[in-house]
């Protein structure tokens, strides 16, 4: 660019030398001359006088920053101070998190064990050796001996007739009232042994809840909620056995009720028949 | 050489003969020609600027500087406070290790509770036990047929009284209702238990800001648990007070076929 401005000076200046060499009288010359100082005033930039105005403006930043600046990372400062105190202080003091720590690690010491005492007590009361077997099976919380409860619930209550000792109504009710009785007791050794696992997992959440930190312990109380639902689903499904066998307790007396109905009519018949006679 | 002296010698005889026009083009090339630019140095105008300058750069060291140093400063303390007290990165991992483990423990009830548990042993009755453990809400259409097939149809009209004929009907649907319940109550439990799974393995791979968020749902499906508990609990109390109920009518069964009785003995024993 500089080097166009001054290629374009050197032109004009030259073709303005010729023109004022080959300039035949005075007013020529005169012409040129003052075509020449139009040009200068015109094209010369105005001097600057901006000493003072330059002072002024280097005053007024140092204002802005000794003033407004300064005063809003002051503010700025004491507004995340203020929050830092707060944390530590109110929401996040490190000694009250210390103190519910050790108020679950004190609280496991004094309850864990007693009530895991409790929990654990043999209740057995059978006399007799086919209940004591029953009983030892019902409660023993496995699982992988549903067959021996089986042949301790037939010792214990006895078995189905032989279709030759008993009516086909009677052994098809028997069977079902057993069925309905075992399906529980298996479905209550289940859920015994669930009962073990959601214990299991109460302990661990509690144990790590001794060790948690304000951030960790989401974590943990979600995964709490999730067992819930777990026990609630277990629970459910306890009732849901509750629910089978009780219909089936009331379905047995009415059964009942319709044979007593149906011998009743058939006594009144003969009744009826043998007065009939005489 | 010879040359060039002759021009020049014609050169100066030019501007001596034209005086006027020569002092013209030296006043012209002196206005017009480019001008040195000042020195930095020299210049009272680069010298106030450079004050100016070291002045600002100064200040803005000590006031921003030092303003943005303490910020600093209680910013990294804040920083330090947060990853070391309210989140750990290691018990914020342990936390997700021991939901992993909680995760095992949810296979193994599951587990359990998958283990069969039918008995019967006669064909009607097994089939009947089928459908009451199946789960499967689709089975309800079949558990009225089976339950007659095991525990009897309502007496024709022709067999027993309307009242007795009322009772075993109200009965029968007392307990046909509470088994249908029961395997409402299992499908209903075997989508709880596979949505814990789902919630737990989302926790899993939370972060400690998501978590709430999950846990916000776990409680939803809790209270909703909760609902499906006290519904079944509803419908054991129901077959309970139709078997009081049921017990009762009995006796005031009882108590009218005494009454029938006496008056037919009464009848009897007038005839001559």
């Amino acid at each position: 660019m500089v080097i166009l401005i001054d290629a374009l000076f050197g032109f004009f200046f030259i073709l303005f030398a010729y023109l004022l060499i080959v300039a035949k009288d005075w007013r020529q010359v005169l012409a040129l001359t003052l075509a020449g100082v139009l040009v200068v005033a015109l094209v010369s930039p105005p001097s600057t006088h901006a000493q003072a105005s330059l002072a002024t403006a280097i005053q007024s930043v140092l204002s802005i920053i000794n003033g407004r600046i300064q005063t809003a990372l002051n503010a700025i400062n004491s507004v995340r101070s203020t929050i830092e105190q707060y944390y530590k202080e109110a929401v996040w003091p490190i000694s009250v998190i210390n103190q519910a720590k050790a108020l679950v690690t004190q609280m496991i010491g004094q309850y864990r064990s007693l009530m895991q005492g409790i929990f654990t007590m043999n209740l057995s009361s059978a006399t007799l050796p086919n209940p004591t077997a029953l009983e030892s099976v019902i409660r023993n919380h496995q699982t992988g001996d549903f067959t021996t409860l089986a042949t301790s619930f037939g010792n214990a209550f006895g078995s189905i007739p032989a279709p030759t000792a008993a009516s086909p109504a009677d052994r098809t009710m028997m069977d079902m009232d057993d069925a309905l009785a075992m399906d529980n007791l298996k479905t209550l050794k289940e859920s015994d042994a669930a009962d073990d696992l959601t214990l299991q997992a109460a302990n661990n959440i509690e144990d790590q809840a001794a060790q948690a930190a304000p951030g960790s312990a989401p974590f943990l109380t979600a995964t709490a909620v999730a067992a819930s639902i777990q026990s609630q689903a277990l629970t459910q499904k306890m009732l849901a056995g509750e629910l089978r066998q009780e219909a089936a307790r009331i379905a047995h007396q009415n059964t009942l009720r319709k044979r007593g109905a149906t011998m009743t009519g058939d006594v009144n018949t003969q009744i009826l028949n043998l007065l009939q006679r005489h | 050489m010879k040359k060039i002296t002759v021009a020049v010698k014609r050169g100066l005889g030019w501007f001596w003969r034209h005086k006027a026009r020569a002092v013209v083009l030296v006043v012209i090339l002196f206005l017009v020609a480019p001008k040195p630019v000042k020195s930095q140095f020299l210049d009272p105008c680069c010298a106030i600027m450079a004050a100016g300058l070291n002045s600002i750069g100064s200040t803005i060291s000590s006031v921003v500087g030092g303003g943005l140093s303490g910020i600093l400063s209680i910013e990294q303390d804040i920083a330090s406070f947060e990853q070391t007290v309210v989140w750990p990165q290691n018990l914020i991992n342990q936390a997700r290790s021991l939901v992993v483990s909680m995760q095992g423990i949810f296979t193994q009830m599951e587990s359990v509770m998958r283990i069969p548990v039918n008995s019967a042993t006669l064909p009607t009755t097994q089939q009947f036990e089928q459908n009451l453990l199946s789960g499967d809400p689709n089975q309800i259409a079949q558990t009225s047929t089976q339950y007659t097939a095991v525990y009897g149809a309502v007496p024709d009209a022709t067999a027993a009284s309307p009242q007795t004929r009322d009772l075993v009907d109200m009965t029968d649907a007392a307990a046909q209702a509470a088994m249908k319940k029961a395997i409402e109550i299992d499908a209903l439990a075997n989508l709880e238990l596979q949505a814990a799974d789902q919630i737990n393995q989302n926790i899993a791979t939370a972060a400690p800001g998501s978590a709430p968020i999950v846990e916000a749902q776990a409680d939803a499906w809790l209270v909703r648990a909760n609902a499906y508990t006290q519904s079944a609990t509803a419908d054991l109390m129901r077959v309970r007070a139709v078997d009081l109920a049921d017990e009762s009518a009995a006796v005031k069964n009882g108590a009218a076929n005494s009454t029938a009785i006496q008056q037919q003995i009464y009848n009897i024993l007038k005839r001559p």
